[in-house]
């Protein structure tokens, strides 16, 4: 078969799919207001504690204060006790630009600059500045250590912080945004694909359809076009509704978000034929849908960075793939980096596309 | 007559936990040219692994298909478009109307734009669904759906059509109505090849009946001459004759 009836025929099937979407407005208001809810609830008012979150100090000062202002840090547990709240790093001559260039690369969630007269000052009990660069695309985990901070000079009389915003004004909501978009889109992409197809052999329909001249592949890249229009348009909606609804900032490429989603997208319709392949029924197929993507709504930092939680849920975390999609999310649409600075990410992602894909191809292509 | 369909040696064996099922076990036989084929067997006897082997759906273990010349191994791509068939779940979308349906199968199998709606308009009202075509599937009854799935199958005119459990579930007037459609089809040339469980319907409808049991063809000839050669005055009578009383699952 030519490639041009090829992708007729996809594209004959991406239509269907649209029309029987269409058709179930029960459906169309969660898949489309969820996300919506999800991040307004969300948006306001959660907290949380941090552990061993890398700071980086760059301290100037050859005197013995600056020395005991770092022992106080490094030695910080919080108020619960337990484990130490920064893990310290120490270096010196750093320029401001350098500093912020270690936190835009995700290497330390804050960097303290202790001016070389910081000592001295303090002795004659004269005003000194120290400069707090923070990672405030993690809004929780900057803003405890933002707090602490100040809590401590407020201690030390003369000693005031400058804390610049080197992303802009960011909220809790900032944080939340990119990771919920990446959140629906691969619950989005994996339910709606797999459901259908669980929904197709219960009834009959898709053995129908393998019984025409179209080939499988035919009806996966139609059920894919309709899954990368509808997670697309998914995502638009979300972000102008974060957007006009709850003040979010865009500071990245919408073209490097899409490239994202498109990607992911593409993983989650691969995790949904396969989940799909071991199910003959909608019910079943929801059951597997629970076991698989609920874990990764809780454990990969949609709602609270990884940096809080423990070591062993990190762990878990660092192997699915929506840890990726959130921090490539984040990286572009709250620090405004580019490609670069998504790359491993990207290679994580496209790997869990290319794997999940193929699965799921050849396990559709031999189920029937 | 002109054989459009060779079925030799055929052989179907399924894996299912560490455990071999044969399914089809060494089966061969002819389908003329328009004629009306049954097959007919108890639950287990092989009749639906064969109708999904015939129409390509599912590849053989062993032995070889030809449906009009095409090889159903390698050449399903030539077979698909010159078969029709109506498969035993009714595999219609229900949030599709009845139009819809149609449209999408008309399309899928390339059948030219105002052809397609000449032809949909034309078998709507042949099997009396001409006022229901902008009514969701979901919503019609086991004989509307019945007779839209029928028509699903024959929009792109083919030249064979399988056909799984006719009239299963279906109140007589609609089983006359479907065996009337049949008679149609058949009489347009077309090849029909059938599974049932109802004897009646392989007496009334098919020119020659198979006769399969446990993956076995057991009998194959005209239902009269079955009858003469066991003696019977119908074919369930035959059909227990061959196949024993006992219950299958």
């Amino acid at each position: 078969m030519d490639v041009r009836t090829e992708l007729q025929h996809s594209w004959i099937i991406t239509v269907k799919e649209f029309r029987q979407l269409s058709r179930k407005k029960a459906l169309m208001v969660p898949l489309f207001l969820f996300p919506i809810i999800m991040i307004i609830f969300f948006g306001y008012g959660m907290g949380g504690t941090v552990k061993d979150a890398p700071i980086l100090i760059v301290n100037d000062d050859t005197g013995t204060a600056s020395n005991s202002l770092i022992q106080h840090i490094g030695s910080y547990t919080g108020k619960y006790g337990g484990e130490p709240m920064f893990s310290i790093t120490y270096t010196k001559d750093m320029s401001q630009s350098k500093a912020e260039s270690k936190i835009d690369a995700g290497w330390y969630k804050a960097v303290l600059l202790i001016p070389p007269d910081y000592s001295e000052k303090l002795a004659k009990n004269e005003s000194v500045t120290l400069i707090l660069l923070t990672d405030s695309s993690d809004t929780t985990t900057t803003g405890i250590i933002v707090n602490y901070m100040k809590q401590l000079f407020s201690e030390r009389g003369s000693v005031s912080l400058n804390v610049p915003n080197i992303y802009g004004d960011l909220e809790y909501l900032d944080f939340l945004t990119p990771a919920v978009i990446a959140l629906t889109i691969f619950m989005g992409s994996v339910a709606t694909t797999g459901s259908a197809i669980a929904g197709e052999k219960q009834d009959g329909t898709i053995v129908r359809i393998l019984m025409t001249p179209v080939s499988r592949r035919a009806v996966i890249l139609g059920k894919t076009i309709y899954q990368l229009i509808l997670q697309l348009i998914r995502a638009a909606i979300l972000i102008m509704a974060a957007y006009f609804l709850v003040g979010f900032h865009m500071n990245g490429s919408w073209l490097l978000v899409a490239l994202v989603l498109v990607i992911f997208t593409l993983g989650g319709v691969g995790m949904g034929i396969v989940m799909s392949t071991r199910v003959n029924d909608m019910e079943s197929f929801f059951q597997l849908n629970m076991l698989v993507t609920l874990p990764s709504m809780f454990i990969t930092g949609v709602f609270f960075p990884l940096s809080s939680v423990p070591d062993w849920m990190r762990y878990i975390a660092y192997l699915l793939p929506l840890t990726y999609a959130n921090d490539a999310m984040r990286t572009i649409m709250i620090k405004g980096q580019g490609l670069s600075a998504i790359s491993t990410d990207l290679i994580i992602l496209s790997l869990f596309a290319l794997i999940t894909f193929t699965a799921g191809v050849h396990l559709f292509r031999r189920e029937a | 007559m002109e054989t459009i369909i060779e079925v030799k040696d055929l052989v179907k064996v399924f894996h299912s936990r560490g455990r071999k099922i044969t399914a089809v076990n060494d089966v061969s036989f002819d389908v003329f040219k328009g004629e009306i084929f049954g097959m007919i067997g108890p639950n287990g006897a092989g009749k639906s692994t064969i109708f999904s082997m015939l129409t390509t759906l599912i590849k053989p273990t062993n032995g070889s298909i030809k449906v009009a010349g095409f090889d159903a191994d390698k050449e399903d791509d030539k077979i698909r478009p010159i078969i029709g068939i109506v498969p035993q779940k009714l595999s219609l979308y229900p949030d599709l109307t009845a139009r819809e349906n149609l449209e999408l199968m008309g399309k899928l199998y390339s059948v030219p734009k105002k052809l397609m709606e000449e032809r949909i308009d034309h078998y709507l009202q042949l099997v009396g669904l001409g006022s229901h075509a902008d009514r969701f599937a979901g919503g019609f009854s086991g004989g509307m759906k019945q007779r839209l799935s029928v028509i699903c199958a024959v929009l792109h005119d083919p030249q064979i059509i399988f056909w799984d459990e006719p009239s299963t579930g279906l109140d007589p007037q609609t089983r006359q109505a479907i065996w009337k459609l049949a008679r149609k089809f058949n009489g347009e040339g077309k090849t029909l090849v059938f599974t049932t469980h109802y004897m009646e319907e392989a007496d009334n409808l098919c020119d020659r009946v198979a006769v399969m049991n446990l993956g076995k063809m057991v009998a194959l000839d005209t239902p009269e001459n079955l009858k003469e050669r066991s003696g019977s005055t119908n074919l369930e009578e035959v059909f227990i004759h061959l196949t024993g009383e006992e219950v299958r699952d």
